[in-house]
């Protein structure tokens, strides 16, 4: 699939998605793991979630609501929406 | 003009002295946009220049006015917005007393009730400010 016009597979989306968090955010992109809570590794307040959603828009070209967030917990949830919306 | 100045205090929680905003020229989903004449005896005026607080104030208020509008454009009534976070903050020039701004406001997202906006303050073709803003809406 092409996002932002390259061209990528699944593993590259979600390289791509560790370093745009590790960079926004500040923190190691290691800790960017499936089991791990994305709240807490991000340390996410309410505000910070707009961020996430502007990142996501910009790097991925694609569109998170709030009711789309009601059923993020980890950064597996977070990447299993991800391959949902790319359609992947 | 959509809001004007006399009537300005039924659609924003503000009260004199800290209204900062004259008339509300434009709200559509894309942009607000006001107008606001800088006294020289405004309580955010110092030697004489509108400081940085005023024209964010300014700003925030130009959203303030539009969120209303918008809201009794739908027969809802009026929400509350508060500034939650200021980033991206450009200042390139300070106004002097006595002299009228424009500002331009587009709302940039929406995730449930905090809207992400871009504010820039204008006076005659020139940036004053830039900022983006978090505005927390009451629900």
């Amino acid at each position: 699939m092409y996002i932002n016009d390259v061209k990528m597979n699944w593993e590259e989306v979600i390289e791509e998605t560790r370093d745009f968090l590790s960079e926004e955010f500040e923190i190691d992109r290691n800790l960017i793991l499936p089991e791990n809570n994305l709240k807490d590794t991000l340390d996410l307040d309410s505000l910070d979630y707009v961020d996430l959603v502007v990142l996501i828009e910009e790097n991925l070209n694609i569109k998170i609501t709030g009711e789309d967030f009601k059923e993020i917990v980890t950064f597996g949830d977070f990447f299993k929406l991800v391959r949902k919306k790319l359609a992947l | 003009m959509l809001i004007a100045r006399n009537v300005m205090e039924s659609w924003i929680p503000h009260r004199e002295p800290f209204v900062m905003i004259d008339n509300l020229l434009l709200a559509t989903k894309e942009v607000f946009e006001s107008d606001f004449f800088i006294k020289s005896d405004n309580m955010l005026a110092q030697n004489g220049f509108f400081q940085e607080t005023g024209l964010i104030e300014n700003i925030a208020q130009t959203c303030a006015a539009a969120f209303s509008y918008l809201d009794a454009e739908k027969h809802e009534n009026p929400r509350m917005g508060f500034i939650g976070a200021i980033s991206r903050l450009r200042v390139y020039e300070l106004p002097a007393v006595n002299s009228g701004i424009v500002t331009v406001v587009n709302p940039l997202h929406q995730l449930e009730n905090i809207y992400l906006v871009k504010g820039e303050n204008w006076q005659d073709g020139r940036k004053l400010l830039s900022c983006e803003m978090k505005i927390v809406v009451s629900q």
